[in-house]
């Protein structure tokens, strides 16, 4: 038996239920000590995202590689899903329940001494994955620094499955960072059942993840419409919508909607044509309701019911619809 | 997908059927393409970011700087980034026939633009609640010479005029003076020496340098020879102060000697953009509007300490007591409304008036006998009468282009200064009846100059005219022009300009003090500039130039004595208010120092001597 296996026991022995049990019961408070994930099972996720500048002065993140391994240890580099710039919004991480994401990221803004970070919602992480500055967690400067890089551990638990936002929390403000200027982006978790509900010919049904053809991000910031495109076809191929863009499907696809809130205003979120359940409940509605950092993602098939066609989807806030807060939902034969 | 071409390639050169091969070729050449059906938006490729920062209020996050330098085709970002308020994104010019143009917002808002250009030349952006706020992009074709700002721009107010006209060079030079600070006229230095860089400008085929623009001249103060009574507040909104990440103070000077006596910089309240004043009638309290942001801020006149800043609502702009009772109204540029507060140390709201939809009031004025609130609103171009005590309002439409300041008469006449002028005339002030509710005339402060070519032939040379007082003995109007830099003086009786003073780069505020032994002087403040012009009255000349910043004061980081907007001399010279504070004289409600004031004022300043007409309005009320 070598050294390294005895002092793994001799830890999983320390942290056995056995000795909790014998050290701590006696004590009335005993301090809260998170339920232990089960990361095993699911896929492991090697990122490295880059922060960088845009040509307008604006930041966003940027891919510079994506490897998963899975459980039975095979490897598939799948950078190339990816643009090869910064993109606003950042690049769509995809996991599934289950999965653990250790992502590196680094700091590439020229000229500064600002550290970037991420700080991601939905997920499981430890304090130092906060993505915040010590003055805030109390343990760490959790960011990147110009040429020091920061790795943080991200757990897709059980119960974890959605769409979730990543954001800076630290560049030029720690108290804000900059998500403002450009850098957020989208971690979609996928259910470890393979299914979502969704509204289906009418009916409520369950449909296969595996089913859903293209994913179609949309952040409300401002009076802007922020997309960025996964495309399942193409194996999670993402295209970059930038502003107020068009979004196209052939008329019956299943594809899924990620509406994502950011900034100060509030929105609606409405598109023309299509209902589709509110999530968790049984309510039909084709208008939500989206504040800062608060999200829907919904299926929809294509032009159902109504056929092809332009479909608008814009936010329903008329000041904002003024400015041209709009799109294009393109159901095409 | 290069596997898959691979393979299909393959299988149909396997089968070998000349027929199929155009068929699968297609199929193979366009299935990515025809996978994705999404059309991006537009990437913008510059930004500019919105702040309350002098100077930089549309800044290119890049570079710091104000303009952006695209190609034809490209999209550029505007965005509210770190303001207090809401703005408007507005075009102030543009190029004549370009695509999705003008851009305006018709309300303030949060709200952000991208904007695609695609006909080379200059496009300018302002906001219409605060409009030398300025941003400019420049769409270059890289195949011309030099960079492009076309051969005409189209001007908000319709009028359209070739990039070769002095108006055109004219709104250029401003436009680089405005947004940036570091080439303001410093009265610290000997001479103003505006020094551009020497860029190839082409103006449609015309290629000039930009250093063609550069100015120099000497700086030279002096203090008038006869002293004023009082004191003299002046709004330095520009000044960057240690402690604060918003800019200004209240800079008080003293009348007597012509020194700084004290800035109030309101550090622990982060005073953002003080713009204009008023005060009680025993001279206790200084109101203070925030015009980049919400509040009111009142604050002790001999100490300086800030007693409050009250939410009041979007950029309020100016603020004016009712000489009857002391109550405040103060106009609400970002709104459509007029506040009506309670004075004394801790205003409060009781009650705001409507002046119409899309307003946004901006200078107003209360009349002498405190019945009236008269409104400008910059954004309807048009004129409210507010009934103080009814709360009805009436409103005189189609005033002019941004109706930015008024002034009531003692008689039933007001002026208003129209930024953009009334179409066709550039610069104008409209003569409103209030009794009638009608706009009398328009008088053209630049009748005498030629905008294409430069030529002045007389008195009446003011561009973009703001603040417009009439003198406390109603004979003249004096009005403070930005583009020129030109103070107007025009004859009430006449209604022409009869003089045209020169004033500096941003001249923008005006008000009356009164003058040691009679008369009265007028206080002029410049944005871009830190003296302080004294005009005397009697004779219509510059008696002085008087110096804002303090040298001395380590606190000031940057801009010091820049920013002149609001002036408020005390006493108050205008009838309707000096006979209030004067009835309170020897009563122990005024301080020794007011009293001292008092004392030194003839009785024609102190209202003894009133017109006919002025003792009957105050009757009436």
């Amino acid at each position: 038996m070598s050294l390294s296996c005895i002092l793994r026991r001799t830890s999983s022995f320390l942290s056995s239920p056995l000795l909790l049990a014998i050290f701590f019961i006696p004590i009335a408070q005993a301090e809260y000590v998170p339920a232990k994930t089960d990361s095993v099972s699911g896929s492991t996720h090697r990122i490295t995202l880059r922060a960088a500048p845009l040509p307008s002065g604006q930041f966003g993140y940027q891919m510079v590689s994506h490897k998963i391994q899975t459980a039975g240890g095979q490897t598939e580099d799948v950078t190339a899903r990816y643009s090869d710039k910064p993109t606003i919004p950042g690049p769509a991480i995809v996991m599934t329940e289950g999965d653990v994401a250790e992502i590196t990221l680094e700091n590439g803004i020229p000229n500064t001494d600002q550290p970037v970070s991420l700080h991601v919602h939905g997920v499981h992480f430890d304090i130092r994955s906060d993505g915040t500055m010590k003055m805030l967690n109390g343990v760490a400067d959790e960011a990147a620094f110009p040429g020091k890089p920061y790795t943080y551990k991200w757990t897709a638990a059980p119960g974890t499955a959605g769409t979730w936002p990543y954001h800076d929390h630290t560049f030029g403000n720690p108290m804000l960072g900059a998500e403002d200027k450009g850098l957020f982006g989208t971690l979609i978790v996928n259910p470890r059942s393979g299914k979502v509900p969704a509204l289906i010919n009418g009916k409520i049904e369950d449909v296969n993840v595996g089913d859903i053809k293209r994913e179609f991000v949309l952040w409300m910031h401002e009076t802007t419409f922020w997309g960025m495109e996964v495309n399942n076809i193409l194996k999670g191929k993402q295209v970059p919508l930038w502003t107020n863009p068009t979004v196209g499907a052939r008329l019956g696809e299943k594809v899924r909607f990620h509406v994502i809130g950011l900034g100060t205003a509030f929105h609606t979120f409405h598109l023309h044509g299509h209902r589709w359940l509110n999530p968790g409940t049984t309510h039909v509605v084709d208008t939500v309701n989206i504040g800062p950092i608060s999200r829907d993602t919904f299926v929809v098939q294509a032009g159902e019911g109504v056929g092809t066609g332009d479909w608008h989807f814009h936010c329903h806030v008329i000041q904002h619809m003024q400015a041209g807060m709009m799109g294009d939902f393109k159901v095409v034969k | 997908m290069n596997k898959f071409r691979k393979l299909t390639t393959a299988i149909a050169v396997s089968l070998g059927t000349m027929s199929l091969t155009p068929i699968v070729s297609a199929e193979t050449a366009s299935s990515e393409d025809d996978v994705i059906l999404s059309v991006p938006g537009v990437m913008p490729v510059g930004a500019l970011e919105m702040t309350d920062e002098p100077g930089r209020w549309f800044k290119d996050p890049t570079d710091g700087d104000s303009l952006v330098v695209v190609k034809p085709g490209d999209a550029v970002l505007i965005k509210m980034t770190d303001v207090n308020a809401e703005h408007t994104i507005t075009s102030l010019l543009w190029q004549p026939g370009a695509a999705k143009f003008p851009v305006d917002q018709d309300k303030p808002s949060s709200a952000s633009v991208t904007q695609t250009f695609d006909k080379p030349g200059l496009y300018v952006f302002t906001c219409k609640v605060h409009p030398y706020m300025f941003g400019a992009v420049v769409v270059d074709d890289p195949n011309t010479e030099g960079l492009d700002l076309g051969s005409e721009i189209q001007l908000v107010t319709g009028a359209k005029v070739p990039t070769t006209s002095d108006i055109a060079k004219k709104l250029l030079r401003t436009f680089f003076v405005a947004t940036t600070p570091s080439l303001w006229r410093d009265y610290s230095k000997p001479n103003w020496d505006l020094k551009l860089p020497s860029i190839p400008l082409n103006l449609g085929g015309t290629v000039i340098s930009l250093d063609a623009l550069n100015v120099s001249m000497p700086n030279k103060l002096s203090n008038p020879a006869t002293p004023g009574v009082g004191e003299v507040w002046v709004n330095a909104q520009f000044e960057t102060i240690k402690g604060k990440s918003k800019p200004g103070s209240a800079t008080q000077v003293d009348a007597a000697n012509w020194t700084i006596k004290k800035k109030v910089k309101g550090v622990d309240i982060n005073m953002n953009n003080p713009h204009n004043m008023w005060t009680d009638r025993s001279y206790k309290y200084i109101y203070q509007t925030e015009w980049f942001d919400k509040r009111l801020v009142t604050f002790d006149r001999e100490t300086g300490q800030i007693y409050g800043a009250l939410t009041v609502g979007q950029s309020p702009s100016h603020v004016m007591s009712r000489p009857s009772d002391d109550s405040l109204t103060v106009a609400l540029n970002g709104e459509d409304r007029v506040l009506k507060l309670t004075g004394g140390k801790h205003p409060t709201a009781q009650d705001s008036v409507n002046t119409g939809p899309n307003s946004g009031p901006h200078g107003h004025h209360v009349t002498h006998d405190g019945k009236y609130a008269l409104t400008p609103n910059a954004l309807a171009g048009s004129v409210s009468i507010v009934d103080l005590d009814s709360g009805q309002a009436s409103t005189v439409p189609n005033v002019g282009v941004i109706p930015i300041a008024i002034w009531g008469d003692a008689t039933d006449k007001a002026y208003v200064a129209n930024l953009l002028g009334t179409p066709p005339l550039l610069s104008t002030l409209s003569v409103i009846d209030i009794k009638s509710k009608q706009k009398i005339k328009d008088i053209d402060l630049a009748a005498d100059y030629d905008p294409i070519s430069g030529k002045t032939t007389g008195e009446a040379y003011g561009l973009l005219p703001i603040q417009t007082p009439i003198s406390p003995d109603g004979k003249y109007v004096v009005t403070a022009n930005t583009l020129s830099a030109t103070i107007t003086i025009t004859d009430t009786s006449t209604h022409k300009v009869v003089k045209s003073l020169p004033c500096e780069p941003g001249c923008h505020g005006v008000n009356f003090g009164m003058k040691k032994g009679g008369g009265y002087y007028a206080y002029v403040a410049s944005k871009f500039a830190n003296d302080l012009i004294v005009v005397d009255m009697d004779k219509l000349e510059v008696a002085g130039r008087v110096m804002l910043a303090d040298a001395k004061d380590a606190d000031i980081v940057g801009n010091n004595g820049m920013g002149g907007q609001g002036v408020l001399p005390l006493p108050v010279a205008d009838h309707g208010w000096i006979e209030q504070t004067a009835k309170l004289a020897g009563s122990g409600q005024l301080s020794a120092e007011v009293e001292s004031w008092l004392g030194a004022l003839t009785t024609a300043q102190r209202g003894i001597e009133l017109s006919g007409k002025i003792v009957q309005s105050e009757g009436k009320h």
